[in-house]
């Protein structure tokens, strides 16, 4: 009686361990059937975005501004443009955030160090936290790039040195190539695998040594950073931005461009004009995204300017090689 | 050596402007400073530091008169300034301070106004020769502001060593003054824990590390399900706290060190030979559970193994991270304690649980029993499926 007992107690034991076993297994298979495959960023058509009617802008009274320190504008599913608040600091640099499978990178930080002034760290896990949520994915690499190497875009570099899982591609020339595997700057092009996400990445010197543009084949973004944008555009080296303003031009013929990107807004609505240098207020800026056209003009620049100068055109100045020039007066 | 870039005098205008052309602009003419160690030759070891003298350490009215004073006059009007930053620019090497003596000074502004224009920054390049020689053998270099030294914010600190493939880049803040140790011999890890000196240092910088102590947590709750359902496993053999406690300390010790030797190198094991064997540890404990009601003793050295196996898990993992190279050990450190943590946190809610049922007659039959063959079952999916999917 005893044997048979234990033999039904083994049986029924049995008999509950192969139900849970099975029923999870079917209710996984049934589960994965729904479950979102990994993200996929075909080249092919355009992954479409939108821009902020305005972005914010400052204030007349810098001090009592009481926009967030951060704007933070998710400009598709996986694409995010943040300004740092111009009361803050009067750069109002934009800075990237691309998504990839398992990966984002940022692009720049910012003119502002400190954490408490501009919480950029704090703006960034949010955004991370939140995607990955969305995505059904957890603890994803965050890699932390740089356009260029200018104080006025790693300010905030160190809040992300202690961050986990988190790659700081460094700030100086050497390391930022070792990270893109550009072995042959600037002239080479590479393509860099952000999680499925294609980037193509080139050298694009003349503001400065070490500055890259970046084309992204999903949303057909041009990023040009600092040596393309509605604003001054300061030349140290006129005759390698000739060839990098070129490039960028070769590489929109081969690729279709939804929007050339970059890095600030210093020109006004009125063609040729541009706010004064240091302003903590731009009222009715225009577009940060630029067009071909515009980048039509600067090729035609290259062609027309010879000495160094400051040069008027409708959506931007060129300061050749005028470094000490702050103001656009005779 | 000294040069002169601007004068102010009609006659050295068309000078001025050729000399105007050639400097190397700001971009968006902020003025953060820039200090560049170049040890690329160790006997030769210079410190490069690029400020914004009249916008900090003198007067603009000063800085001015000494850029368009000869070098005589600049070495003396420059003298207080340079040596503020020979004091409070700390360098040490493996510990041991490292001197900073002026070698050479560039000069440079156009203009009284340019200098009081903190939009428009003119910069000076002050080269330092560092005292003690550095040798190949050094293991940790750390560069410091004085905490009562400021300078224009933040500093960009760029260090060349010989050997190494690439320099290393820091930045300096008001409120982050040191470049934490930067290991000499290479980015990894394991060249810091080549000396004691380099081990100390690296646990120096232990703060940042505690935010793994949340990522280690993590991986218990919420996402280490198998681990939870482990020591829930464990939980579920007795109702006697020491049988527990045996167990857990066991699990524990075992975990921690095959957590630490994969981590480190010494051990690799693929992810599909040790995660269907976490899943087939999981029955085993809970079958085990159905027929014992004491611990033995060969169940202690089996829990002990099964402790190892669990901690190639947390490495698969956490090879998985990107452990910072100079806060290696601490965040590994503080990435275990997170999992114990994490595992100690799961057996409270038990206890909350089902704990005040212990003393109960029907605890067993209707509580532990039930239970332990849930986690049989559950360890029996996570086998099929890590066998057919890995």
């Amino acid at each position: 009686m005893k044997s048979i007992n234990k033999r039904r107690e083994a049986l029924q034991t049995t008999a509950g361990i192969m139900l849970v076993a099975s029923s999870l297994l079917v209710f996984d298979v049934a589960f994965s059937a729904f479950e979102d495959a990994s993200l996929s960023f075909p080249l092919e058509g355009r992954a479409v975005g939108e821009f902020p009617d305005q972005w914010i802008h400052g204030s007349k009274s810098a001090m009592d501004n009481t926009d967030p320190a951060v704007q933070i504008h998710a400009y598709n599913d996986h694409t995010y443009i943040l300004r740092e608040n111009k009361a803050i600091n009067y750069e109002g640099a934009f800075m990237y955030l691309f998504f990839g499978n398992g990966v984002a990178m940022l692009i720049d930080q910012g003119s502002t160090s400190s954490p408490a002034l501009f919480p950029l760290r704090e703006a960034v896990d949010e955004i991370i936290l939140e995607w990955e949520t969305r995505h059904n994915q957890s603890n994803i690499e965050l890699i932390v790039a740089n356009s260029h190497l200018h104080g006025d875009h790693y300010a905030a570099w160190n809040q992300f040195v202690d961050r986990p899982n988190t790659v700081m591609v460094g700030l100086t020339h050497e390391e930022m190539m070792a990270f893109w595997k550009i072995d042959n700057y600037p002239q080479q092009i590479v393509t860099y695998d952000l999680g499925g996400r294609e980037l193509v990445v080139t050298g694009t010197p003349g503001h400065q040594g070490s500055e890259l543009a970046i084309y992204d084949g999903w949303t057909d973004l041009l990023y040009t950073g600092d040596m393309f944008y509605r604003g001054r555009l300061y030349l140290d080296d006129w005759d390698a931005w000739v060839s990098s303003i070129r490039k960028l031009r070769s590489i929109a013929d081969q690729n279709p461009v939804a929007h050339l990107v970059n890095n600030h807004i210093e020109m006004t609505r009125e063609p040729g004009v541009d706010y004064p240098i240091g302003t903590t207020w731009q009222p009715n800026e225009p577009p940060m995204q630029m067009t071909l056209n515009m980048l039509d003009q600067a090729v035609e620049a290259t062609y027309e300017i010879e000495n160094p100068g400051i040069y008027h055109y409708d959506d931007f100045l060129i300061y050749n090689q005028v470094p000490w020039a702050y103001t656009t007066d005779p | 050596m000294s040069r002169v870039r601007a004068q102010t005098s009609p006659r050295f205008l068309l000078f001025a402007m050729l000399v105007l052309f050639t400097c190397e602009s700001h971009a968006h003419l902020l003025n953060m400073t820039e200090l560049h160690l170049d040890a690329s030759d160790p006997r030769q070891a210079r410190l490069h530091v690029k400020i914004d003298l009249g916008q900090s350490l003198m007067q603009p009215e000063i800085y001015w008169r000494a850029v368009s004073a000869d070098a005589a006059g600049q070495a003396q009007l420059i003298a207080p300034a340079v040596a503020q930053l020979a004091r409070s620019i700390v360098i040490s090497v493996d510990g041991e301070l490292v001197k900073a003596n002026l070698q050479s000074w560039q000069l440079e502004a156009v203009s009284l106004d340019a200098i009081i224009n903190p939009i428009t920054p003119q910069m000076a390049e002050l080269v330092f020769a560092l005292g003690a020689s550095f040798s190949p053998e050094d293991e940790v270099l750390e560069v410091r502001i004085d905490d009562d030294f400021e300078v224009p914010w933040p500093a960009l600190l760029r260090v060349d060593y010989a050997g190494a493939p690439l320099p290393v880049s820091r930045l300096l803040t008001a409120s982050e003054r040191s470049s934490r140790p930067i290991s000499l011999n290479g980015n990894s890890a394991a060249s810091d824990s080549a000396t004691l000196a380099g081990l100390a240092l690296a646990f120096q910088s232990w703060a940042p590390g505690l935010s793994w102590l949340v990522i280690g947590f993590q991986h218990i709750i919420p996402r280490g399900l198998d681990h939870i359902v482990f020591v829930l496993g464990l939980f579920f053999l007795s109702t006697r706290l020491s049988t527990l406690l045996y167990q857990v300390s066991c699990f524990t010790v075992a975990h921690s060190l095959s957590l630490g030797l994969a981590t480190l190198g010494f051990v690799a094991v693929p992810a599909s030979v040790v995660e269907p064997l976490i899943a087939a540890s999981i029955i085993f404990i809970a079958v085990d559970n159905l027929h014992s009601e004491l611990l033995a003793r060969w169940r202690l050295a089996v829990v002990t193994l099964f402790g190892l196996l669990h901690g190639l898990g947390f490495a698969a993992v956490l090879s998985e991270l990107i452990l910072p190279a100079e806060n290696f050990y601490s965040a590994l450190l503080f990435f275990n304690l997170g999992v114990e943590a994490g595992q100690l946190t799961v057996l409270l809610l038990a206890f909350a649980a089902v704990g005040w049922l212990r003393n109960w007659t029907q605890y067993t039959n209707r509580v532990a029993r039930p239970a332990t063959v849930t986690i049989a079952g559950v360890g029996a999916y996570w086998l099929v499926k890590r066998v057919a999917f890995i």
